[in-house]
């Protein structure tokens, strides 16, 4: 009786262990005897160095396998071994800062994002690379790009590419109004009401805005840039937005993005948009203004994603009145490990594909945009990019966030101030600021922040 | 023992909620994974899926969901094992023996189950790191096992105290160890008690989702759960491959339950009420 | 001897021994991964340490994180939204899970597939339901739209984007998720009620409402506690949904304890000030887990006294 009822059961657990057996005994061995026979490989040959670079899967990943081809040809007494981390950059930070702690001797390279330099330098995790990487060299990158690698006047990473925020708009519908480009924001506002009255019988779902307002870092970049434009690129206010985010004109602003873009030009969805939701919006043809980063550009001209291709077009964010268009600064830095027993050959490995010529490889190849200016002179990175001629003068107004090894602690309360003010509108957003700006100098009271 | 006219309509309106509730959003998703990309995004969107497989060949040959179900496989099957080798003879000792203690044990246990799972995480973090289990499947599978302790102890101390003492008597007159008594006098009878211990500890171990994120960081070691919270890309927000991988890392469960669903409910209350 | 083995007095010395070896593997599991880290936490919630800042070293401060905790209005605000949180979904799944419990323990023809049918969002991944129901709630695509409004894309709601709503939305994920769980744990109570207990009130003439809150009730009293208390107490720990879904935003509405302690431990890397988080949280637990054991923990031993 027992037996006959519980027979099905048994049989399938059994074949379920067994087969977890034999999973694990097929498994393992498999991945030891691999390990093992590299390990005869480098060491069979005593003057190769095996390098490995912990990096995020590539959207790209022909471009750099044919990368890294190239560097071992031209070194070929240097192997490079990929260890491909998490695509989302905070798991990643988390898998970096982990292998640091722990002075993981095996890692020799790994890409920083550019929010991370002043951590890891101060934390003693990244090499200093200044000694390496004289002036002359660093004059030939784009500024904005060598001070995010820069803490303390130390320089910790090397741009792989320039990435910053930019204004995407309707080329074709602001041609049909009669609108050139935005120079400032109160430009946008009325030209997107326009736009959105004038189609609202054609074009009912048409929206004037769509931009990244969800509770995340993203949001900190979105709204730094709108307060970076209140005042002058070079003012010290642009350069450091948390000296002011109480000032008349900071709350002013804040007030602006809650009263005129997120809850008039954008829907309220935008609270919940990252980068690929708010882009969808975009390409669908459902909004005239669009705030994202250059990879966007290849997204909305490629007609698999995209209803609006060739009606893009790309220009500067706009600022207010009186200030100047800043962008936020994204993109990935090189640097090495303080760990790393072979810092030589790494910074070699770094050197290659910074060079000229990689940097071309990768803007004709993976459309990663130059850091090195010289680039946008050059004829085939813009016979691959013609784009690249209308975001030069956008990568120019690139900015670094705040810089100081709190940074993580920073951003989280930035993120919640403009969470809160913009998704409970009746906030008091001077209140709001003050307790945000409160909470920042409790931190900067243990590392003083650069300026 | 017959319903009036209105307690049918009560109770076939009750199974059909509770039914439609529980299996509505699921279908849902499994609609989502058998549409084309474009009907994925669709405005309004639609009910019925076009009966596409895309998703399906993109998830399994393009985003390594097969090496994410391998790991699974592999610490939830583990996990299982390992925690019925080391619950089994605790709990045969606390049901049976009468060892001073027992009722404080049992009771800390009870205590230990309900541990939030953060306190523990950063000790057991900079344990592995000290011990090199951090990337490895045992370094998650010990934590899994110390955590699905506690209610398999339960569950089959349960089971064990609630048969005949007599076998065991007669076993000892005839000159069993009490090792003996265990092997092969109440371990056979207990099977469908260490069968419902091993499906809940195999389901617990397969859902687990925090201490898989922080121990397993490289990609290549991923469990499933950490695999499809972690499926978005910087770019773009693949909904339909992550309703594909949520369809292929649910299949095995639903599967389980299909067939012991009799089990499962019976270990479920055991361990918290029959006592 | 074997009149001793016979009583349920203690058995012999060498029976004692077997025991002790055969609990031994598990008191070192348990010690080790769950009871050592606890105390670990502890430890280090009376120091100062900064992942991110060596220079600072790890001085021991005493109970300053836990002074801290008590001014933090962000930990505040999640201890509100936790309890909030708490409140709601289990509520809402007692009440669910009273009703599909008096449901699947009737006899019907297909109890056994109706059964099953409610496990699934027991079974399935919270990692999967999490996705499942950001996908639901999603603006432009989710079915919660569709089954709303239908065609009329004007009246989408993107339901996450609302501080209310976002809220409301976990809370509904989790009531989905959990409630066969409590219908579980209340069924368990109703098949201990005695059948001849209804016949008797059949006799006397009680209607089904009646039977159901003179006799049913009272004597689901102790399953019904069970559940709320196991409820309550995983409602605390919930992480899983607010990671996937809303990363506790909009505007920290959906921040939880347990995601803020994450973020100070493991973003901010603020070790010891995060620990402090996670620690106060083991402490409302561990009440609360005293409370159940009081309850329910002891019945096996009284049991075996008698």
């Amino acid at each position: 009786m027992l037996k006959r009822q519980f027979l099905m059961p048994i049989a399938a657990l059994a074949i379920l262990v067994g087969s977890m057996v034999t999973l694990v005994l097929f498994k393992s061995p498999r991945e030891t005897t691999h390990r093992t026979s590299t390990l005869i490989a480098t060491t069979n040959i005593s003057d190769r160095v095996t390098l490995r670079f912990v990096s995020w899967k590539p959207d790209h990943p022909k471009a750099w396998d044919e990368a890294i081809a190239r560097f071992e040809q031209a070194h070929p007494t240097i192997r490079i071994e990929r260890e491909i981390a998490p695509h989302s950059s905070t798991a990643y930070h988390d898998l970096l800062s982990q292998k640091l702690k722990n002075r993981d001797t095996s890692m020799d390279l790994f890409f920083m994002d550019v929010i991370w330099t002043s951590e890891f330098a101060a934390a003693g995790w990244a090499l200093p690379l200044g000694a390496r990487f004289p002036s002359s060299e660093r004059q030939k990158f784009f500024e904005a790009t060598i001070e995010a690698g820069t803490y303390r006047g130390e320089l910790y990473g090397i741009p792989s590419r320039i990435d910053s925020g930019m204004l995407y708009y309707r080329k074709d519908l602001l041609e049909q109004y009669g609108f050139a480009p935005p120079r400032t924001w109160d430009e946008l506002v009325l030209q997107a009401h326009t736009i959105v009255a004038g189609e609202r019988t054609r074009q009912p779902a048409l929206r004037g805005y769509s931009g990244q307002f969800k509770q995340y870092e993203g949001l900190v970049c979105n709204m730094l840039e709108f307060l970076g434009s209140l005042h002058g690129a070079s003012a010290r206010e642009a350069r450091n937005p948390l000296l002011t985010l109480t000032s008349p004109d900071a709350l002013t602003a804040v007030r602006f993005v809650r009263e005129q873009i997120v809850h008039a030009l954008a829907t309220r969805a935008v609270l919940t948009y990252q980068e690929p939701e708010s882009l969808a919006v975009f390409v669908q043809g459902k909004a005239v203004f669009h705030r994202n980063w250059p990879y966007a550009w290849g997204m909305a001209n490629d007609p698999r994603h995209s209803n609006i291709v060739g009606k893009v077009g790309v220009a500067p964010l706009p600022h207010f009145a009186f200030g100047e268009s800043v962008s936020a600064l994204g993109g990935w830095l090189y640097g090495i490990s303080a760990y790393s027993r072979h810092p030589e050959e790494a910074w070699t490995f770094i050197e290659f594909m910074t060079s000229p010529e990689m940097q071309r490889h990768f803007a004709m190849h993976a459309s990663l945009a130059p850091s090195r200016i010289a680039l946008y002179r050059d004829d085939a990175v813009l016979q691959a990019n013609p784009q690249y001629r209308a975001l030069f003068p956008v990568f120019q107004t690139a900015r670094p966030r705040p810089r100081t090894p709190v940074y993580p602690i920073i951003s989280h309360i930035l993120q919640r101030y403009f969470s809160r003010v913009l998704a409970f509108p009746r906030l008091d957003i001077r209140e709001e600021a003050e307790e945000a700006q409160r909470m920042i100098e409790r931190f900067e009271r243990l590392v003083p922040l650069q300026s | 023992m017959t319903r009036t006219r209105g307690e049918h309509v009560l109770l076939w309106g009750g199974i059909l909620l509770a039914v439609g509730g529980s299996l509505f959003p699921f279908l849902w998703l499994v609609s989502t994974s058998l549409k084309s990309p474009i009907y994925v995004e669709a405005i309004p969107p639609t009910w019925w899926p076009d009966g596409s497989l895309v998703f399906y060949r993109n998830v399994l040959f393009e985003h390594r969901l097969f090496d994410y179900m391998i790991n699974s496989a592999i610490v939830a099957g583990s996990t299982t094992g390992l925690a019925l080798l080391v619950a089994t003879p605790a709990a045969y000792a606390l049901a049976r023996l009468r060892l001073p203690g027992t009722a404080w044990i049992l009771r800390g246990l009870l205590c230990v189950a309900m541990f939030p799972q953060i306190v523990i995480a950063g000790p057991v973090w900079r344990m592995l790191e000290r011990l090199g289990g951090l990337n490895t499947h045992w370094g998650l599978v010990l934590p899994y096992v110390a955590l699905t302790l506690p209610l398999a102890v339960w569950i089959l101390a349960t089971f064990f105290n609630d048969l005949p003492r007599e076998l065991e008597e007669a076993a000892s007159i005839d000159g069993c160890t009490t090792g003996q008594t265990l092997m092969y006098v109440m371990l056979p009878l207990a099977v469908p008690g260490l069968f419902t211990a091993a499906i809940l500890t195999f389901i617990y171990a397969w859902n687990e989702f925090f201490f898989a994120l922080l121990i397993l960081t490289d990609p290549a070691k991923h469990t499933l759960p950490v695999g499809i919270a972690l499926f978005q890309g910087e770019f773009t927000m693949p909904w339909g491959e992550i309703a594909a991988a949520s369809v292929l890392a649910t299949l095995p469960l639903i599967v389980v339950v299909l067939l012991f669903q009799r089990g499962i409910i019976g270990g479920l209350s055991a361990g918290a009420i029959k006592g | 001897m074997h009149m001793q083995s016979l009583t349920r007095a203690p058995r012999t010395q060498a029976d004692r021994h077997t025991g002790r070896l055969m609990i031994l593997p598990m008191l070192v599991v348990v010690s080790v991964f769950s009871l050592y880290p606890a105390v670990d936490s502890f430890l280090l919630s009376l120091h100062r340490w900064f992942l991110g800042l060596p220079s600072l070293g790890r001085p021991f401060v005493g109970l300053d994180n836990y002074r801290e905790f008590l001014q933090d209005p962000i930990a505040h605000q999640a201890l509100l939204v936790t309890a909030g949180f708490v409140l709601a979904s289990t509520a809402l799944e007692l009440l669910l899970g009273l009703g599909i419990a008096l449901v699947i323990h009737e006899h019907f023809v297909g109890r056994g597939g109706v059964r099953a049918a409610i496990l699934v969002p027991w079974a399935i991944p919270t990692v999967v339901a999490s996705q499942m129901w950001r996908f639901l709630a999603n603006d432009q695509y989710g079915a919660i739209n569709l089954v709303l409004f239908g065609d009329d894309i004007g009246a989408y709601v993107p339901w996450l984007a609302d501080p209310w709503s976002a809220f409301g939305i976990i809370v509904l994920a989790d009531v989905w998720k959990t409630s066969s769980f409590a219908a579980l744990l209340i069924l368990a109570g109703l098949q201990l009620i005695p059948d001849d207990l209804y016949d008797a009130a059949r006799v006397d003439g009680a209607t089904a409402w009646q039977r159901f809150w003179h006799l049913t009730l009272p004597l689901l009293k102790p399953a019904l506690l069970t559940a709320l208390l196991f409820r309550t107490i995983d409602a605390f720990r919930v992480f899983d949904l607010v990671f996937v879904m809303t990363q506790g935003g909009p505007g920290d509405a959906t921040q939880v304890i347990q995601f803020y302690g994450y973020k100070t431990l493991f973003t901010e890397g603020r070790v010891g000030y995060g620990t402090t988080i996670s620690v106060t949280v083991f402490v409302v637990i561990l009440m609360l887990s005293f409370l159940y054991v009081r309850m329910v923990g002891s019945k096996l031993l009284e049991r075996r006294a008698t």
